[in-house]
């Protein structure tokens, strides 16, 4: 083992976690009206965790990506301010003799993500590991969309969780992962293979088999969750994966082109068939036409959203109580963009936004320098699930797309979406370490 | 390697995070100005929830509406319901009406009468101030006016005829506001109740209620005949003395006199005409007029069109009157001369609100000049102790008056009215409105009843319209409307209560109350 220091992860990541006390001492003025700093446990707990994880890394001598978990801690930082900034009561934890509040529950989980990804991070030698078991990958995830059909049960209308006991898990966050290992190692293996093969309908070029099998299967599956488990932004993020993953293994627009034309044609099926559909689609067309019914959400979202404004309202200064709730729905979960672009204005949106980008950009660099496919494929699809599911909650909480209920990566509250995260990261940086070390140290594969 | 493909990847996922940026932009920056004056955005309504709004008070500084702020809703307390009509309601869940919708942003603040003083508001951003508006009306006669309709249905509209201030303005039946202006979430049920009533208690009969006016608008007819030139106060018409029992037969339409009580028909000028409220009469007169000159005069004395009761940007809105069929908003052309003898007496299309024949006799009374009416006098800093405070923000006053007649048209027009309230003739008709009856001394009432006929079996709308002082050199303070659906005769049901309340408010103000 041997040191390495990681001088501009240390030089990046402190400004950003300072931002966490900074925003707590904040929020505790606005709420309180008292001029004091009020309790800082939680924002100090956080700026530890990421120090400790920095000092780990430099520790176990790991030369991943220097500039991810400064993005995240921002990311996560702003998250956490704005879960402490609400009312605590909206979400936590009661298990194993603990009681503990919204924020302290996803400052716990942040813990656990942490430890994930360093075991990841530092554990994982050879990520070829992972492309062995392919198959057992993909059994895994069969078995997490079977339980989550079988035992699944529903929240704000889409069957999603799992009991496990005293933990409620979202096996949708996990599947993800796996989902992109296996496709990583599939393509990877499939490339070499096939990359010339080609046939031709009209102006189109149809994928050969190989590629248009697992399509084909995958699409099934996504449907599946659409008419299952009404979850239209998980069918989407995983079809977005898959077809962000086939583009860059065979360079062809064409197919995601394709891709793109089967989901519409699913999704307008499924606008046909299914009454759930119709009606997001329909409040995304107007949501203003029944403001206080169907609409509620959406317009709840966009009129935060107007209040904000560019400079927004302040923490602690904004988010309008009506009879005694939030007036944002599920402010700490699928609208906490809103809840942040309102307090925080445009400005603050945009900074949130500036860090996921520089999150997708590194990794996609990371998919770059990746020495070989498999590794390259695996970075592009954890960097396309991050950013896909930001963009795609994003992109719901302002009306440019319909609005689906999935977590904004490291910002939301939730523990299965935190630990699933941390643990794409985990790959991403094991990833970035095996490309980082010179060739004389390692094997090529 | 996949390196190429990966740069290409990252040239659509920047793509991408600039659609989504242009998203947030279009919410924060572009269409925020839109939204955040939008009525169903939760901070508009949150706010108007939480907002205290301002205190209402009589013209004797006695507290009408109140409002209090418990766990962050306002709640508005409404203390006489004989004031329903004329303040209206403030209701999270149905709107707000009458003066708590027309005064609305100065009663919870977001506007300074001072346009310098919100400016300076505007630009610190303050916190609203609630403003305390203080009526024209002095309760005792309002709740006086409430209680002489009693269980009827009917309005009361009284005014002052020099500056257009309102003195009483009462619709019965009236509701409790209270219910339906506190917690959203219970007023549902109060709010069907009234809805469902069928004595129609959230009419404001006085101002949106429409009715045959009947022998009330000879005053008008006479008025406008003698300004116009036609008829003098001596002019007769010969054929009238037959016509009363005969009747007068009009484009083939028989026109007949009302049952003249056992008076003998007789050739009567216009005194005589008005103190026995002789149909055949005006029938003539409005002949003698004209279609287009009656309109036209309608038309100056506010019928035809809509009315408002204050400012025009904090109005209280009037239904329209008509004198004819209305075409598009306006009295049509007269379809010939059986309608227009008709109109000329108060029947045949005529229809008319409290309001406007109030204005008609507040008219009369002021020489001719048509005072236009208001019923705020001021708006003053809020005060938490239930008086007004002394400090006075903005004073509405007189708005002068339009003048509809000649003096001398008036003047005329006043005398015949004098004589039918206290004329030999008219005394039979019109006496129980001789402020005599009440208390008074000094002065003497004007005055026309009215018994508008309605077809069928229905019973007649009691009238009665008129002012006082009325007597040679009397300077007229009060010009009052009464009606009662359905109530009958003029002379029995409208004429008494239109007595007693000008004479309770000749002795209001002779005792300086």
């Amino acid at each position: 083992m041997r040191i390495a220091w990681r001088g501009a992860e240390l030089r990046l990541l402190l400004p950003a976690l300072l931002l966490v006390p900074l925003g707590f001492i904040v929020t505790h003025i606005a709420l309180s009206g008292t001029f004091e700093p009020g309790p800082l446990e939680l924002a100090l707990g956080y700026v530890g965790l990421f120090v400790l994880a920095h000092l780990v890394l430099v520790a176990f001598g790991h030369r991943g990506d220097q500039l991810i978990l400064p993005a995240v801690g921002a990311m996560g930082g702003i998250g956490l301010i704005m879960l402490n900034r609400l009312p605590q009561d909206l979400a936590g934890t009661r298990a194993f003799g603990l009681e503990l509040g919204m924020a302290e529950t996803q400052l716990l989980w942040f813990a656990v993500g942490i430890v994930a990804m360093l075991v990841i991070a530092i554990g994982l030698r050879d990520h070829g590991i992972l492309r062995h078991y392919k198959y057992s990958w993909a059994a895994i995830g069969i078995l997490l969309l079977a339980g989550t059909l079988l035992f699944g049960y529903e929240v704000n209308g889409a069957r999603l969780w799992v009991n496990l006991g005293p933990v409620s898990v979202q096996p949708g966050e996990f599947l993800k992962i796996v989902l992109v290992v296996f496709i990583a190692g599939y393509l990877a293996e499939t490339r070499t293979l096939l990359t010339s093969a080609r046939m031709r309908i009209g102006f189109l070029s149809i994928p050969p088999l190989p590629y248009f099998l697992p399509m084909l299967a995958l699409f099934g599956v996504v449907m599946l969750i659409i008419a299952r488990l009404n979850d239209l932004g998980t069918a989407l993020l995983f079809f977005g994966i898959f077809l962000t993953m086939l583009f860059v293994a065979t360079g062809r627009r064409s197919y995601v082109l394709i891709g793109l034309l089967l989901f519409v044609a699913g999704a307008f099926v499924a606008y046909q068939l299914f009454g759930h559909v119709q009606l997001r689609v329909n409040v995304w067309l107007d949501p203003f036409a029944d403001p206080l019914g169907a609409g509620f959400q959406p317009v709840r979202a966009i009129y935060a959203l107007g209040r904000g404004g560019i400079f927004g309202e302040g923490l602690g200064q904004g988010l309008v109580t009506l009879g005694g709730g939030l007036t944002i729905p599920f402010v700490h979960t699928d609208f906490i963009f809103t809840a942040i672009a309102e307090e925080l204005g445009l400005l603050g949106a945009f900074a949130l936004l500036g860090f996921a980008a520089v999150l997708v950009f590194r990794g996609l660099r990371i998919a770059a320098l990746a020495r070989d496919d498999f590794g390259g494929l695996l970075a592009v699809g954890l960097t396309a699930s991050l950013g896909l599911q930001t963009l795609i909650i994003i992109g719901g909480n302002t009306k440019l797309i319909p609005l689906t209920g999935i977590t904004l990566p490291f910002v939301s509250y939730g523990g299965s979406s935190v630990l699933a995260s941390f643990i794409m990261l985990g790959l991403l940086l094991a990833v970035s370490h095996r490309s980082a070390i010179g060739t004389d140290e390692e094997p090529r594969s | 390697m996949i390196a190429t493909n990966v740069r290409r990847l990252g040239f659509y996922l920047m793509l991408s995070f600039a659609l989504v940026s242009g998203s947030v932009v279009w919410w924060q920056v572009l269409e925020a100005p839109a939204l955040a004056t939008r009525a169903d955005n939760p901070e508009v309504i949150a706010a108007r929830r939480s907002l205290l709004r301002g205190t209402i008070f009589d013209a004797g500084g006695q507290v009408l509406a109140s409002s209090e702020v418990i766990d962050g809703l306002s709640r508005r307390t409404y203390t006489d319901p004989a004031f329903t009509h004329v303040i209206g309601y403030s209701s999270f869940r149905f709107g707000s009406t009458g003066i708590e919708r027309a005064f609305e942003d100065l009663l919870v603040g977001q506007a300074d009468p001072n346009p310098l003083r919100q400016l300076v508001s505007d630009v610190l951003d303050r916190q609203p101030q609630p403003r305390d508006l203080t009526l024209t009306i002095d309760r005792r006669l309002q709740d006086l006016a409430a209680a002489e309709l009693g269980e009827n249905a009917g309005a009361v509209v009284a005014l002052d005829p020099a500056t257009g201030a309102i003195l009483a303005m009462v619709s019965s039946p009236t509701f409790d506001a209270t219910p339906i202006s506190g917690d959203p979430d219970v007023a549902q049920e109060p709010m069907d109740a009234l809805r469902e009533d069928p004595s129609e208690p959230l009419l404001a009969r006085s101002r949106q209620g429409t009715y045959v006016p009947g022998s009330i608008l000879k005053v008008f007819t006479a008025a406008a005949a003698l300004d116009a030139g036609v008829i003098t106060p001596s002019t007769t018409f010969p054929d009238q003395p037959r016509q009363e029992t005969e009747g007068f037969v009009v484009d083939g339409f028989p026109i007949r006199e009302h049952d003249l009580g056992g008076v003998e028909p007789a050739l009567w000028p216009l005194s005589e005409a008005m103190q026995v409220s002789s149909n055949i009469y005006f029938a003539h007169v409005g002949l003698e007029l004209g279609g287009e000159a009656m309109l036209t005069y309608a038309r100056r004395f506010g019928f035809c069109g809509p009315l408002e009761i204050g400012p025009p940007d904090r109005a209280l809105s009037v239904a329209p009157s008509f004198l004819t069929e209305p075409a598009d908003g306006d009295c049509g052309p007269t379809s010939g001369d059986a309608e227009l003898a008709s109109a000329a007496f108060g029947q045949g299309q005529a229809v008319a609100t409290p309001v406007q024949m109030a204005l008609v006799a507040a008219a009369i009374a002021g020489d001719g000049v048509m005072p236009h009416p208001y019923v705020v006098r001021d708006v003053r800093p809020h005060s938490e102790n239930g008086t007004p405070t002394d400090e006075v923000l903005e004073r509405f006053t007189s708005r002068g008056g339009t003048r509809v007649i000649s003096t001398e048209a008036a003047r005329q027009t006043r005398a015949a009215m004098v004589d039918a309230v206290n004329g030999e003739l008219g005394r039979a008709y019109a006496g129980q409105a001789d402020i005599t009856l009440y208390g008074i001394t000094e002065d003497r009432s004007a005055g026309k009843t009215g018994t508008a006929q309605l077809g069928g079996e229905q019973a007649p709308h009691s009238w009665f319209i008129g002012f006082a002082p009325a007597q040679e050199g009397g300077e007229p303070v009060i010009a009052i409307a009464v009606l009662i659906e359905s109530g009958g005769s003029g002379s029995d049901r409208a004429a008494p209560i239109a007595g007693r309340l000008m004479a309770e408010y000749l002795a209001m103000r002779g005792s300086g109350g």
